[in-house]
Order: C-alpha cells, then sequence, then structure tokens
C-alpha cells in the first residue's frame, strides 16, 4: 500500500468516524453497537472494532442492558480475531465472560474459529456473578432474601454475608458450583437474630479445583428491619353499656304504689259504677292485691342482686377480654414477625493479582 | 260503634299486618256472684257460683275476646228457689297504645227464672288500661264499660248500665300460664213504665281464672 493510499484511507476512516460519531448518541439512545455490527458484517473488522471499541466505552449500565453489551463484546471479539489481534480478542472475550458467564457466542453468527477461542477463555477465566433481586421486604426467619450466584464454570465458591469491617456475619454455603447456584438468606445472623446493623457485604469467593484463588465479588446490602405495626388495645365497654346489677328502688316503690292503685280502685268500684253490692268479696279482693304488692315490694327490694343482668354485665366482660385477649396474641406475633427489607448495591470484582 | 271503628283502623293501620303473629289465648274461669235487685217494694240478695272459660285470639294490636260463664244463683239467707244465670259476650277490640284497649260488642245475660228465661243483651264500649305492676310478672288492669244500647225483655225500660272490673295477673315465669284474680261490678238501671219507681240490679263477683296466657 502506497503512502498516498494509506492517506486515502486514513481519511476514509476518519470519515467514517466522524460520521459514526455523528450518529453515536443517537445510536447509544437507540440501538448500541448497530454500525459496528453492520460494518463487521460488512467484513470490515478494523472499522467494527473500532465502532464497537467506541460504543462500549460511551455504553454504562444504565444505557444499556447486559444482553447488548454482551453482543457489543461478543462483536468486538470476533473482529479482532478476524484482523488479526488475537491478544485483544482473548481479552476482550474474557471481559465477556466476566459480564456474563453464562453467555455462549451463537453458532449461526459467529464461525467456529471464534467459538473456539471464546470456549478456550472461558475455561481459563472463572467468574463469578451475583444477581441479586430489586428491593426486597421478607419476613425474617421465615421468608428468605434469595439470590444466584453464576459462574462461567466449575468452581468452588464460598457466599457469605459479613460486616463491613469485614468480619463474618453469616455464611450461607460453601461447596462446588457448575452453572449457577441459587442462594438464600434468612434475614438472620449467625446466632438467629436480626441483624443488628444497616449494611452487610455479601461476598463470594471462588477458588478453582486446585484451590486457587479465582475472583471474588462483593456487593453491598443495605438491610433495613421493618417493625409491623401493632393494634391498639380495644377500650372498655362503656359504663352506659353496663346493666344496673342492683335493683333500684323503682320496682318496691311501683309495686306498693299499684298495690294501693288497683286496691283502692277496687273498694271504690262501687261509687263509680254504683249499686250496694256487698263490701266482703270487695275487700277480700283488694286485701289480696295489697298483700300481693307488699310481697312485690319485698322481691322487688332495692340493692337486690340482680342475676340476669349480672350474668349479661359478665358476658360482656368477657367478650371484651377476648378481643383483648385476641389483639394482644396478634400485637405478639406482629412484633416477632420482624420483616428485613434489603437493598443491593453495585457489585464489585476483585482478581487476585496477576489476572 | 262509630268510635269502635275509629280506633280499630287506627290500631290496624299502625304496624304492618304482615309482621304480626297470631297471640291466643284461653282460660277457666270461676266467678263467685252476688245479685242485688232492687225496687221500690223491696230487694232480694241472690248468690251462686259461675263457672266457664274466656278466650282471646289478638293479632298485632286488634284481639277478640270471647266469655261464657253460668251457673246457678240461691236466694241469700232465705230459702227458696234459685235460677239458672248464663252470661257471654263477644268483644272486638283494637290497643292504640300497648298499655290500653278499647273494645266493644254484645253482652248477654240470662236468668232462668220459673216464670221464663229473662234476657238483657248489652252493647257496650269498653276502655281498659293494663301495666306492669310487680316487675313484669304481675299485670294490674282496670276497665270500665258504659252500654251504648239494651234489650231487655222484662215490663221496665232500660235507662242504662255499667259496669268494671278490676284485678292482676300473674304470669309463671317457667310456664305461659297465668292466674288472674279480680273483682266485677255491673249496675244497671230500669225505669218502670208508667210510673217513677226504679229497678235496679247490681252484680259482683270475684273472678279467678287460671289458662294459658297469650302474651
Amino acid at each position: 500500500m502506497t503512502l498516498q493510499s494509506r492517506l486515502a484511507f486514513v481519511a476514509f476512516l476518519a470519515g467514517l468516524s466522524r460520521g459514526a460519531a455523528a450518529q453515536g448518541s443517537a445510536q447509544t439512545a437507540g440501538v448500541p453497537f448497530a454500525d459496528g455490527i453492520r460494518a463487521y458484517q460488512d467484513l470490515r473488522f478494523e472499522q467494527a472494532a473500532a465502532l464497537l471499541r467506541r460504543d462500549l466505552a460511551r455504553v454504562s449500565p444504565a444505557t444499556a442492558s447486559v444482553a447488548e453489551r454482551t453482543q457489543g463484546l461478543a462483536y468486538l471479539g470476533a473482529a479482532d480475531l478476524f484482523r488479526g489481534q488475537r491478544d485483544s480478542a482473548v481479552a476482550v472475550f474474557r471481559r465477556l465472560v466476566r459480564l456474563d458467564p453464562r453467555y455462549r457466542p451463537a453458532a449461526l453468527l459467529f464461525p467456529r474459529t471464534v467459538t473456539n477461542v471464546f470456549d478456550s477463555v472461558k475455561v481459563e477465566t472463572r467468574t463469578i456473578l451475583v444477581v441479586t433481586p430489586p428491593d426486597t421486604e421478607f419476613s425474617a426467619g421465615a421468608g428468605a432474601y434469595r439470590f444466584w450466584v453464576v459462574s462461567s464454570g466449575f468452581q468452588s465458591v464460598e457466599v457469605s454475608l459479613r460486616y463491613q469491617d469485614g468480619g463474618p456475619f453469616r455464611t450461607l454455603y460453601v461447596g462446588p458450583i457448575g452453572d449457577s447456584l441459587r442462594v438464600q438468606w434468612d434475614g438472620l445472623d449467625a446466632a438467629a437474630q436480626p441483624p443488628s446493623v444497616k449494611r452487610v457485604l455479601l461476598r463470594v469467593t471462588s477458588r478453582a479445583p486446585t484451590g486457587e484463588l479465582a475472583g471474588i465479588v462483593q456487593q453491598p446490602l443495605d438491610v433495613h428491619l421493618v417493625h409491623p405495626d401493632t393494634l391498639a388495645w380495644p377500650r372498655p365497654p362503656a359504663d352506659s353499656l353496663f346493666l344496673p346489677e342492683r335493683a333500684g328502688s323503682g320496682p318496691a316503690q311501683r309495686a306498693i304504689l299499684g298495690g294501693v292503685l288497683l286496691g283502692g280502685l277496687i273498694a271504690a268500684l262501687p261509687t263509680v259504677v254504683g249499686g250496694d253490692p256487698p263490701s266482703g268479696p270487695r275487700f277480700a279482693v283488694a286485701g289480696t292485691v295489697g298483700v300481693a304488692a307488699m310481697l312485690g315490694s319485698v322481691l322487688h327490694r332495692p340493692g337486690r342482686l340482680l342475676p340476669a343482668n349480672i350474668a349479661t354485665n359478665q358476658k360482656r366482660r368477657d367478650q371484651w377480654q377476648r378481643y383483648l385477649a385476641g389483639v394482644k396474641a396478634d400485637n405478639a406475633r406482629r412484633r416477632d414477625d420482624i420483616h428485613v427489607a434489603v437493598r443491593a448495591g453495585e457489585a464489585t470484582a476483585m482478581l487476585p493479582s496477576g489476572r | 260503634m262509630r268510635a269502635i271503628c275509629v280506633v280499630l283502623g287506627l290500631a290496624t293501620a299502625s304496624g304492618p299486618l304482615g309482621a304480626q303473629a297470631l297471640a291466643p289465648g284461653a282460660a277457666a274461669a270461676v266467678v263467685q256472684t252476688h245479685l242485688l235487685s232492687q225496687v221500690a217494694s223491696g230487694s232480694a240478695r241472690f248468690s251462686g257460683v259461675l263457672a266457664g272459660g274466656q278466650g282471646v285470639l289478638s293479632v298485632g294490636r286488634v284481639g277478640l275476646a270471647l266469655s261464657y260463664v253460668q251457673g246457678r244463683v240461691a236466694p241469700d239467707g232465705a230459702s227458696g228457689p234459685g235460677y239458672d244465670l248464663v252470661e257471654g259476650s263477644v268483644l272486638l277490640g283494637a290497643r292504640p297504645v300497648p298499655w290500653l284497649t278499647v273494645s266493644g260488642g254484645p253482652h248477654a245475660r240470662a236468668y232462668g227464672l220459673l216464670s221464663g228465661t229473662e234476657r238483657w243483651l248489652f252493647w257496650e264500649l269498653r276502655v281498659r288500661a293494663a301495666g306492669a305492676w310487680v316487675g313484669s310478672a304481675a299485670r294490674g288492669y282496670a276497665e270500665l264499660w258504659r252500654a251504648v244500647s239494651a234489650s231487655v225483655n222484662v215490663p221496665e225500660t232500660f235507662d242504662h248500665a255499667q259496669g268494671a272490673e278490676v284485678g292482676m295477673a300473674v304470669h309463671f315465669a317457667r310456664a305461659p300460664l297465668e292466674v288472674r284474680l279480680a273483682y266485677r261490678l255491673d249496675h244497671a238501671v230500669l225505669r218502670a213504665t208508667g210510673g217513677p219507681g226504679l229497678r235496679l240490679e247490681t252484680v259482683d263477683g270475684v273472678l279467678v281464672a287460671l289458662g294459658v296466657s297469650g302474651r
């Protein structure tokens, strides 16, 4: 290639780059990596690598999903491979594996040359990904905070929660992992108590089968204890709802007054109606009414206990006591049912030196 | 009669008939009866025991009361023939308020004299007040009546008649039974035809009844 032709190619690339840069923001906002992928499909690998690197440098987790970024990295690795930059391709694939350990390039899109290199990189790159749910609230002890540990290959992991100073809080899992592992935390510490701190670190330490440290992924978890509201105690029944438990003077007075009235009426009937009947039967009836009145006043004497009212009042008190006991039991249950709200922070990966 | 119809109408209009249950009641009654017949020339006293029954059928605030007693009365303090006495009434009543009953209807009385049967028929208007008196078990009541018209097959002409009954009813706590004790008094005045003389008929009695209460 002559100097002129080299200059022309550079000018072409520069123009292409400017054009691509002009469309960059729209691409990022729309479909990222579209230009780079198109260039790759047109076998313009140099241009594809440049465009894909530029786009990868621009995107963030907020603007591109993991799937989009893995796609961009896969095309970039393939482009690097085809332009003879194997080391660069290996580095890109390693980055791809760390982003999504479960990713596999599609055989329909990438030739065997690419997938073979990717597979060898994946075998060498032991990485772990922690997939945590968004803000979660669960019942401490009874419920669980569930998350996934995704591995690029077979390795041993230790999943634990730690205090912010690194001290052990709770070990959740120690053992091998193949593809992925579902781990759960019941919201309690090692002493089976709700956490006394507001932040713990979820740490996943991975080791190769040889025991060599492969990496550490650490993710802060903001922990907040939620105490459910308790119910207010029911008020005791108002005094106005209770019936009098002792008789007042009213019934006895009414008996006496009624007897006097009835007896008087009977005695005075000839005056009202007329006639001159014999007085004996009339006064006998009036006397009987008087005796009944006296008996009634004794039976309904003031201060007499009223068993029916006492039973009704006791029933009402028992009903309130039962309701109160129910509320107390419910409150005790609510106090024991502590909820743990967890918000996962940004995960950070630490690799052993030399990798 | 018009007043009775008005009271009946008010009583039935004051509550839905669909929610009103039929409440029957019946009682056996014994009446120790005294009769005093006074005319210008003298007086005669008779007494005896009448027995019979009473019944009531209520629907809401309207009720039909029936009574029938019969027996034989004999002269008081003298020997002589007695005679049969039969008495009955049919009264249709209404309760405009729970403690007050207004009723009306025929009240018949027959004396089986040796000379023939003497029949008295009163069309009465009654007013009865009742209320709990000793607790809720004992109720007292007072009833007054007056004849608005009468038909009597005696030589004298009917002038007026009125009566009353005052008593108490005790309801058993553990059974739908009721015992009643009352004193009743009727007084009728008849005027001699073509003369100033009066005939006064007074009937009083002590009533004891035991029956099933429909309350």
